[in-house]
């Protein structure tokens, strides 16, 4: 019966959760808040109207003057807060879903600690930088590790991104360009994992996932390979970087590695519908929205169809995600007015 | 109610808001409502006060995290001129560097007296490792097996420590116990095992200087060879937080450190208690004023907040307000304008100007500690229309005696009512402690309420005759107790001698007249108490209940009259009326005669009166039920009328407005000030600006047949059905009140009387307890539970079945500006 009917049981279980994550989404800024936050001549000015909006008092403690670096710091805690929360607060399977969503912040910060220490960087300065969702208990003696073996035997083989990182073991040593090839195969091994988990899942979860993942991974394939143009990787190891779990595998992979130019890119997106409108509508011109926003844009509108539908995990990870772009803007819209630079103020990606 | 417009110089501005937030009388309405809260006229200040209580906020959490008691005065100072409001932000600026300073230092010393603690334990427990290590090593020269065993993780590498224990180097740390074992298995995997790590745990928890948390933590050591195991140990220790210390090779450099450290400890703590001291004394003083301070700080708020949604005139010279105010109170208001005028020193005194609108204004209903709690009900279901009947002073009394009707036990009552004169005799005291908990706040702010139902319970359970379940003989019956047979009375013999026995009301009901007050207490010995009950209680419902819907349907016309519908009285009041009385004043009345004319005697031919309302209604009434000649042609009558009233509720109104509207003669009746505008005629109309101001007065709507005709069916149908309905509802009153005195009688047979039986010493152990349990339930189960039950039934009966018969209930609150409510400002509390 279970099985058959996920959705009969689901309330039992994370019905509390969802109502309190359904709460929690409508507490994201609207068109309206932006236009009131553009407007704004100094961050006093953005702590005040945040005021007003379900950010509430988060900054009334903070001593002026106010930072951007506050404020981004003040909206990661809030969101932590949250997350932590429904962590705390939800069973299986649910706690591994959302494990799944805390993995990926893992590799971030991962990626980010390696960088860091490559151009030595003390591990002191780095540590706050990461992102605290992602954050584990060996982290922070991940300096010890001189290549990527060290760095699975000693760091990493008791955290849950272990089985990601066996593909990584053979790579000589650490510099930039391993770093790079670290963190894409990272992120297509946790990807595939985590498509994997939702299907078998199954039910609504998996059908609101899937399609959420299977964009994520696209998205990384199409940026991989722009990316790749004019460094030395090659085409074979490039093909090995993507993730196999998009719309574009398996024929969009193979005719993506052979890519030489954007150009080509273009010509593999144009096969498949809703990736040519990302291509035809970007640009790099004046006005024009670049590649990266307009996939950005792609996948608000992804996350929140998937608030359209009840009984499934996706609300909790296109909750996330939202936030996360939420937090973008609002840090985008921070700096412009810190910098007083308010051309380009308006490309924020409006949530609802 | 009337909405007044403020002309305030801007100099006086402040001073006048102040008074008027004093006042509590004006609800000012935002004259900005599209400009966005940071580019209003007085944000820098208002940020200001933000600042300030930002500041207020940290020094009262630091002393809260001292213990300091704050001194809460209840003192309400008045809102301090601008003048102060720089000398209070200096104040609280001195306040918080010195606090900083303070933490600052206190911080330094403490992480400088936690190191020092740190490296005492370490010197102490490594001393232990130390002589563990030497015996071993005596061991292990005489049992190698022995250190096989307790080194076995080890395996071979130990025989080689032991032979050249002297060249092993080693690093001694504290750490926090919770990454021990992470940090066990790292130290393994990374050096290969080629570590020997020893750890103790530090028995008494260590504070954070930076939260102040207390922290367990644990001292190691670790023992290796070689400098690149060394680097490498010194990362992962670094990796985990551990702070690392020196730690002497020889015991007596060990000794020799442990006593420097000892010396500097205590040094350290004297210098740890001055700085206490000083921040105490700090804390202290500050602590005094602080709840003056917040409550100046947030009235200064509370005044920018309002004075940012006044309107600047053109000539910048003074502000526009607009705001409802009470028209009675509009010469108090005129000298709290003065007084700020005078205060702040301005010349041009403030104005005051009433004006005309078309906008309903706010409700607001005067109350005292008395009414607020009735009010309180009434606005749970909806504020009433602008000047609409309130339905709160009927409350005051059909609320607590529905409740008592259903709750009706003296006993229970009493108590209740005790609880009720408890917290009305203590209100001050009580309303000093501030208790914040939401229960205990329910009952307080009901506490007149409880007092009335306790009352009411008391007054109704002597009607019941009922105390804790047991009837009392106030006076003496009315029975005597005679045989059936043989007309004779009834001697001790034959009521000791037999279970039960009939009284027949013929012969034993002689003694003439009914009992004075109440139930006959021989009823409570009857074993048919409850049917006859039954039948008195129903009817006493219906009785209520038909009264209580009827002054309903009365009370709708004074709105009428008062909003001037003409076509409701016509169509709706006196239809509706005809109809309420034809079918259920006529059952009421029905009841009364009933009680008056059918003795005793008459009893087996009395009529029924259900099957009598049932068959009036079939127009085919039994003989059985005839009670007076023509009373077949008066009922059919009476069924016609209430037939005929239907249609006439339901079609005229709309029928009649469509007609008018045809004939161009609709006006839009639902204006609800109706005629109030007359009073405020010849008055100077001044709008700040016409424009604006359009979107504030809604046209009149069209009128739309279809929606009339719906809206007017849908009512027509709720008001039918609801009087068949409500009055059913109304017999709730017999059903509780039926459930509430058989569950106390059941708890008296099943617990009291069990006890109360058992003679002897032992009998009266028994007693005491089963009492305590007894009394415990009756609170619990029947004064606290039924009581909420009978609540929120008389709470429904006056929701649904008595206010649906008049109140709209549409308006909204007048909110007055007032400095009693200035949590309203403040961010917490």
């Amino acid at each position: 019966m279970m099985n058959y009917m996920p959705e009969m049981t689901f309330n039992v279980d994370h019905g509390y959760l969802e109502g309190l994550l359904r709460g929690f989404k409508s507490g994201i800024l609207r068109q309206n808040d932006y236009l009131n936050l553009v407007q704004c001549e100094t961050l006093e000015d953005l702590k005040l109207h945040l005021q007003s909006t379900d950010y509430g008092n988060f900054l009334a403690n903070e001593p002026s003057p106010l930072t951007v670096s506050v404020i981004d710091d003040k909206l990661k805690e809030k969101l932590v807060v949250e997350f932590q929360h429904l962590r705390n607060q939800c069973v299986e399977p649910l706690s591994t879903f959302l494990d799944y969503i805390t993995y990926s912040y893992m590799i971030d910060n991962i990626i980010l600690l390696i960088t860091g220490i490559l151009h030595q960087r003390p591990i002191n300065e780095l540590i706050p930088k990461c992102h605290p969702l992602g954050s584990f208990e060996q982290m922070e003696a991940i300096h010890i590790a001189s290549t990527p073996a060290e760095l699975y035997n000693a760091v990493l083989v008791d955290t849950p991104i272990a089985p990601y990182f066996l593909d990584c073991i053979s790579e000589q040593d650490l510099d930039e360009m391993n770093i790079e090839i670290i963190r894409n195969t990272l992120y297509k091994a946790y990807l595939e994992d985590f498509h994997s988990f939702c299907r078998e899942l199954g039910g609504a979860t998996a059908e609101a996932m899937c399609e959420a993942l299977a964009f994520e991974a696209d998205r990384r394939a199409f940026i991989i390979t722009i990316n790749s143009f004019g460094t030395e990787l090659t085409k074979e190891d490039r093909a090995k970087l993507y993730p196999r779990c998009g719309d574009l595998y398996p024929y969009g992979l193979q005719l993506l590695a052979k890519a030489d130019d954007y150009d080509q890119v273009r010509q593999v997106a144009d096969i498949y519908g809703h990736y040519k409108e990302l291509f035809e509508g970007s640009g790099t011109g004046p006005g024009e929205k670049t590649l990266e926003d307009k996939f950005f844009e792609q996948e608000v509108n992804f996350m929140k169809n998937s608030f359209m539908q009840q009984f499934q995990f996706g609300v909790f990870y296109a909750y996330v995600k939202l936030k996360e772009q939420e937090n973008r803007n609002i840090i985008w819209i921070a700096e412009c007015v810190a910098q007083r630079h308010r051309a380009k103020i308006d490309s924020y990606i409006p949530i609802f | 109610m009337t909405l007044c417009q403020l002309f305030l110089q801007s100099e006086a501005a402040y001073a006048c808001v102040s008074e008027l937030g004093e006042l509590g009388l004006v609800q000012f309405r935002d004259l900005n409502p599209d400009v966005n809260a940071f580019q209003r006229k007085f944000v820098n200040e208002v940020r200001r006060c933000d600042e300030m209580e930002r500041k207020l906020r940290f020094l009262e959490k630091e002393i809260k995290k001292d213990g300091i008691p704050m001194l809460d005065t209840g003192d309400n100072p008045d809102a301090p001129v601008p003048r102060e409001m720089i000398d209070l932000e200096a104040t609280f600026e001195k306040l918080e560097n010195e606090m900083k300073e303070v933490n600052g230092n206190t911080e330094a010393l403490k992480r400088n007296y936690l190191e020092l603690t740190e490296l005492k334990h370490i010197l102490r427990k490594t001393q232990t490792f130390f002589e563990e290590a030497e015996i071993h090593h005596v061991q292990a020269m005489h049992d190698p097996s022995l250190t096989e065993e307790n080194f076995g993780l080890l395996g071979e590498e130990q025989s080689h420590r032991a032979g050249q224990a002297l060249r092993l180097g080693f690093v001694a740390g504290v750490i926090v116990r919770e990454k021990i074992p992470a940090f066990e298995r790292m130290l393994w995997r990374v050096c290969r095992g080629n570590v020997f790590l020893r750890q103790a745990e530090i028995d008494t928890p260590l504070e954070d200087p930076v939260t102040g948390d207390q922290v367990n933590k644990s001292v190691f050591i670790i023992f290796f060879q070689g400098e690149q195991l060394k680097s490498r140990v010194k990362k992962i220790c670094e990796g985990f937080r551990a702070t690392l210390y020196p730690c002497p090779e020889t015991p007596a450099e060990r000794r020799e450190m442990a006593i420097g450290v000892m010396t500097r400890i205590e040094d350290l703590n004297t210098v740890l208690g001055q700085t206490q001291d000083h921040r105490h004394r700090v804390l202290v003083a500050a602590a005094r004023n602080i709840k003056i301070w917040f409550i100046k700080v947030r009235k200064i708020k509370a005044i920018y907040y309002t004075l940012n949604m006044l309107n600047l005139d053109v000539t910048q010279k003074c502000l526009i307000a607009e705001c409802w105010c009470p028209v009675q109170d509009l010469d108090r208001i005129q000298q709290a304008l003065r007084r700020g005028t005078e205060r702040s020193g301005s010349s041009v005194p403030s104005i005051l100007n009433r004006m005309k609108t078309k906008e309903v204004p706010p409700t607001y209903n005067r109350n005292n500690k008395f009414t607020q709690g009735f009010q309180n009900i009434i606005d749970a279901y909806g504020i009433s229309t602008y000047q609409e009947v309130n339905p709160a002073p009927w409350a005051i009394i059909s609320f607590p005696f529905l409740f008592a009707v259903m709750f009706g036990d003296f006993g229970h009552g009493f108590i209740m009512f005790l609880v009720g004169l408890y917290l009305v005799t203590r209100e001050k005291q009580l309303q000093a402690q501030k208790i914040n908990n939401e229960i205990f706040d329910m009952f307080f702010g009901g506490r007149y309420i409880i007092l009335l139902m306790g009352f009411f319970s008391m007054y109704t359970g002597l009607i019941y005759n009922d105390i804790f379940s047991k009837s009392v003989k106030l006076f003496d019956s009315s029975w005597d107790p005679h045989d059936p047979q043989t007309n004779l009375r009834y001697t001790a013999g034959t009521l000791n001698g037999s279970v039960s026995l009939t009284l027949d009301p013929n012969v034993s009901f002689i003694k003439g007249g009914p009992y004075p007050f109440g139930l006959d207490p021989v009823w409570a010995l009857s074993s048919n108490k409850i049917t006859a009950l039954n039948s008195f209680k129903m009817k006493l419902s219906v009785i209520f209940g038909v009264s209580q819907m009827a002054l309903g349907v009365v009370l709708s016309i004074v709105n009428h009259r008062f909003f001037n519908r003409k076509l409701d009285i016509y169509c709706g009041f006196i239809p509706q009326v005809i109809f309420l009385i034809s079918i259920f004043g006529y059952l009421v009345c029905e009841i009364f005669i009933k009680w008056i004319i059918f003795t005793v005697k008459d009893a087996p031919t009395a009529p029924n009166l259900l099957i009598g309302l049932i068959q009036m209604f079939l127009f085919q009434t039994e003989e059985k039920n005839i009670w007076y000649s023509g009373q077949r042609g008066f009922q059919a009558f009476l069924v016609v009328l209430a037939g005929i009233c239907v249609p006439w509720m339901w079609l005229i109104k709309p029928l009649y407005q469509r007609h008018q509207q045809k004939h161009g003669q609709y006006k839009y009746q639902q204006v609800p000030t109706g005629n109030l505008l007359d009073d405020s005629e010849g008055e100077e109309v001044v709008y700040h600006s016409d424009s604006e101001r359009s979107h504030y007065d809604p046209e009149p709507e069209e009128f739309d047949f279809g929606e009339a005709f719906t809206h007017q069916s849908i009512h027509t149908i709720e008001y039918c059905l609801g009087c068949v309905s409500h009055t059913a509802s109304y017999l709730r009153l017999w059903a509780l009140s039926l459930a509430h005195a058989q569950l106390s009688e059941v708890l008296w047979n099943m617990v009291m009387r069990i006890a109360l039986q058992i003679d002897g010493y032992g009998g009266a152990f028994l007693l005491a307890a089963v009492f305590s349990f007894w009394a415990c339930a009756t609170v619990v189960v029947l004064i606290l539970m039924e009581g909420l039950s009978a609540f929120l039934h008389t709470l429904r009966l006056h929701w649904v079945e008595f206010n649906s018969k008049f109140y709209d209930g549409q308006g909204y609150k007048f909110h007055p500006f007032s400095f009693d409510d200035l949590s309203e400002y403040s961010i917490e509390d």
